[in-house]
């Protein structure tokens, strides 16, 4: 079983289709999941709070605007943990997590410059590009590794690794 | 809920192996995580001719699982135990398995804090990428038919490239001289 | 409390991401203090694919595209509010443009009050707190902000964060003021007023209403229970386009303060885009105080000797109020003029509130230069410099904010 981090990051499609052939999706939801049910955050509608703006400081510059930071303290960790991405070119308008472009752009060259395999495709308009869509995606999961366990439904927020730290 | 999570972690501490607590603040760390983790909800996506969202709340409602269910225009949100979630959400998936889709969801269903009702107005963000979504679904759905059906004899379709300078010099050339 | 201050004031919050950025309750702890909710515009989808056609305005962000799908909705009134607060992240580009363009839109196409900020994690309640306050009472109080003169026999006092003002005016006309050193609060806004009172002739139970307004103003207003406790933004645009006597159509208004300074684009009266702040101290009154003491000059003649002076003499840094004591040492240690260093002091001020402040706002002409600051001669002449354009600056341009505040305060009068 492989994690397989998806853009864009909540989609319905690409975390079904995953998990259907045998992978675990790294999704934004369940990180969002983790931030709305922590009894000790008072931060509403998300309970991000100026502390993960910091965190964001792991992928971005302070330069950075925080909206970018703030989403990529959720993001990030899901990158971190990735094996492998299905990045799906020109998907539908959507807001939220993802509706920050400079975050997307971050997040997708991240993932691409992680050295994992990455599926780049086209988001289907028609119903025959769908039919390829589709085949395509599973022929690449099915070149994934089986075997591999991912138990953790949420990314952990990784602690900086020594390398890291003592640069 | 927040109530229930803080039995069930009152419950885990009790019944914790000593042998466990070598680290206590990082065992106590992954503890909360589990816990956290342990409701859980996901949408179930019904595109199917055969199911309707109404006949998969049934099923869950005749059956034995503590989980919560929520019909929506789309399908159903269902929270619970994530075991329970697990094994409910596969189960209604086997009524037509090509055309009923799952995703996790972050917000307990009808949370206050993204309720359009509290929060004056618009729908939460998901909701419109979800319905572009489900739009698609049919195409996805028929398309894992015909996976299942055959080994998929995918057409290439053609890339589309921007032409030539040479090339389009060459049209233009041709349709002035029409 | 009146039953329009109970009834909770409706903002339109356009934003690309401020509940990703951990200032979200920052903002609705803001919103509850002045009694405002804020309300997300709901739009057709559909709208999201045409926006930015419709629109003119090209981006690539999701959520930048809502922002205009949300406004277009706040302007053909499918959701009814009473104001909007426009906001995107400081330091990006894409969303500064949306920002502004956005707030042009609905400044140009309905009456909807709006305001527009950009955020850091850093932002607190406390900073918007004035803003909210500024477009809650665009709504509230309407009625008052259309006042064009002033009646009856009323006070104001404004309570700054260096000197206290305050004025007594009667049927149009300024018959007494007070102008003191802010110590203590209270005391030294009972003393300006009390001047006040006294030149003016009439006792404090004689004045039918007072406003109080600058940093001081809750517990100024609340000692002498005022009738009218308002935000300078409000009553400083009033006060500026009352004494300029420019109430009608666009003014741009520059007040430059003891500690911060304040630009405001004004229509008819009633502000509309503002910026409040400025770096440092380096941009303010206080940087004019300090300079006229190194060159052992009183700080009104300071004005005078600015005018004569060449900035282009002397380089002055003044975003910091340290570098710039230390630019003016340099200067006059090679041996510059008192004149030229006090030139590029005002020029040096003025080139801040430029680059620090005047980017965010529409800038219209009569530009309106008020506050203390605005008295010394050497200000209105680097602004002219600096801005080509001509700087108007009223008579008692220092009393701005209490002349404001017993303009807006005699709208109890009548009521």
């Amino acid at each position: 079983m492989a994690k397989v981090f998806i853009y864009p990051a909540n989609s319905l499609i690409l975390a079904d289709l995953i998990e259907r052939f045998g992978h675990k999706p790294l999704v934004i939801m369940n990180q969002i999941r983790e931030k709305v049910t922590s009894i000790s955050l008072d931060s509403p509608p998300l309970n991000i709070t100026p502390e993960d703006p910091k965190l964001g400081l792991r992928y971005a510059a302070i330069e950075v605007p925080p909206g970018v930071r703030g989403r990529m303290a959720l993001i990030g960790p899901l990158i971190e943990a990735a094996e492998a991405s299905i990045i799906v070119e020109n998907p539908p308008t959507n807001f939220g997590c993802v509706g920050c472009n400079r975050t997307n752009e971050l997040m997708k060259y991240l993932i691409r410059s992680k050295g994992v395999p990455v599926l780049e495709i086209k988001y289907p308009e028609l119903d025959e590009e769908a039919h390829d869509f589709v085949s395509k995606i599973v022929e690449f999961l099915k070149s994934l590794p089986k075997e591999k366990l991912g138990h953790d439904e949420k990314v952990a927020d990784k602690e900086p690794s020594e390398k890291e730290t003592g640069k | 809920m927040c109530l229930l999570n803080i039995t069930w972690v009152l419950k885990e501490i009790r019944g914790m192996n000593p042998s466990n607590l070598k680290f206590p603040v990082a065992e106590e760390r992954q503890k909360m995580t589990e816990t956290k983790n342990e409701t859980v909800t996901k949408y179930i996506v019904i595109s199917s001719d055969k199911v309707l969202p109404s006949d998969a709340a049934m099923k869950i409602y005749e059956s034995e699982f503590s989980v919560t269910v929520k019909e929506t225009c789309f399908g159903l949100i269902v929270t619970g135990p994530k075991d329970e979630v697990q094994t409910v959400i596969e189960r209604i998936r086997q009524l037509d398995k090509n055309h009923i889709f799952i995703k996790d969801r972050g917000f307990p269903a009808g949370d206050k804090r993204r309720c359009r009702a509290t929060l004056g107005g618009g729908p939460r963000p998901g909701f419109h990428f979800l319905r572009e979504e489900v739009k698609m679904l049919p195409a996805i759905g028929a398309a894992l038919d015909e996976l299942e059906e055959k080994a998929p004899l995918r057409e290439k379709l053609k890339e589309k490239s921007r032409i030539k300078v040479s090339v389009l010099e060459k049209i233009i050339e041709e349709e002035l001289a029409r | 409390m009146s039953s329009e201050e109970l009834k909770p004031v409706k903002i339109a919050l356009v934003s690309c991401g401020s509940e990703y950025s951990g200032v979200q309750p920052e903002f609705e702890s803001a919103a509850d203090k002045v009694n405002a909710k804020f309300v997300y515009p709901e739009i057709d989808i559909a709208y999201m694919d045409t926006i930015s056609r419709d629109f003119g305005l090209e981006v690539a962000s999701g959520d930048l595209r809502l922002m205009m799908a949300r406004a277009k909705a706040v302007v053909e009134g499918t959701t009814n509010v009473d104001g909007v607060f426009i906001t995107t992240c400081f330091r990006c580009a894409e969303g500064a443009i949306v920002r502004n363009e956005v707030r042009r839109y609905i400044h140009k196409n309905s009456s909807v009050p709006v305001i527009s900020y950009s955020f850091t994690e850093r932002t607190s309640a406390g900073t918007l707190l004035t803003r909210l306050e500024a477009l809650t009472t665009i709504v509230r109080h309407k009625h008052l902000l259309t006042r064009e003169i002033q009646s009856g026999l009323t006070a104001g006092i404004d309570s700054g964060s260096t000197t206290t003002k305050a004025v007594v005016m009667k049927d149009n006309e300024i018959i007494g003021k007070g102008w003191v050193p802010t110590t203590k609060v209270i005391e030294s806004a009972e003393e300006a007023y009390s001047l006040a009172l006294k030149e003016a002739g009439v006792s404090i139970e004689e004045i039918q209403a007072l406003g109080t307004t600058g940093y001081g103003r809750f517990l100024v207003g609340n000692h002498f229970k005022a009738q009218l406790i308002q935000e300078e933004i409000t009553v400083n645009s009033k006060g500026a386009v009352y004494l300029a006597n420019r109430q009608k159509g666009s003014a741009t208004v520059i007040d430059i303060g003891g500690m911060d300074n304040k630009a405001i684009s004004v229509e008819d009266g009633i502000p509309g885009m503002f910026t409040m702040g400025g770096i440092c101290a380096g941009a303010s009154g206080r940087f004019f105080e300090m300079i006229s003491k190194r060159l052992g000059v009183d700080i009104t003649d300071f004005g005078a000797m600015a005018v004569k002076g060449m900035q282009e003499n002397v380089f002055m840094n003044s975003y910091c109020i340290v570098f710039g004591i230390q630019s003016l040492v340099n200067s006059l240690a090679k041996g510059a003029s008192p004149e030229d260093v006090a030139a590029a002091a005002c020029y040096s001020v003025v080139e801040q509130i430029y680059e620090q402040q005047l980017q965010e706002v529409d800038v219209k002409e009569p530009l309106i230069l008020v506050g203390g600051s605005s008295l010394i001669e050497g200000v209105p002449k680097a602004l002219t410099k600096l801005l080509k354009l001509n700087v108007l600056v009223p008579k008692n341009s220092h009393l701005i904010g209490a002349v404001g505040a017993a303009l807006l305060a005699s709208g109890f009068v009548d009521e």
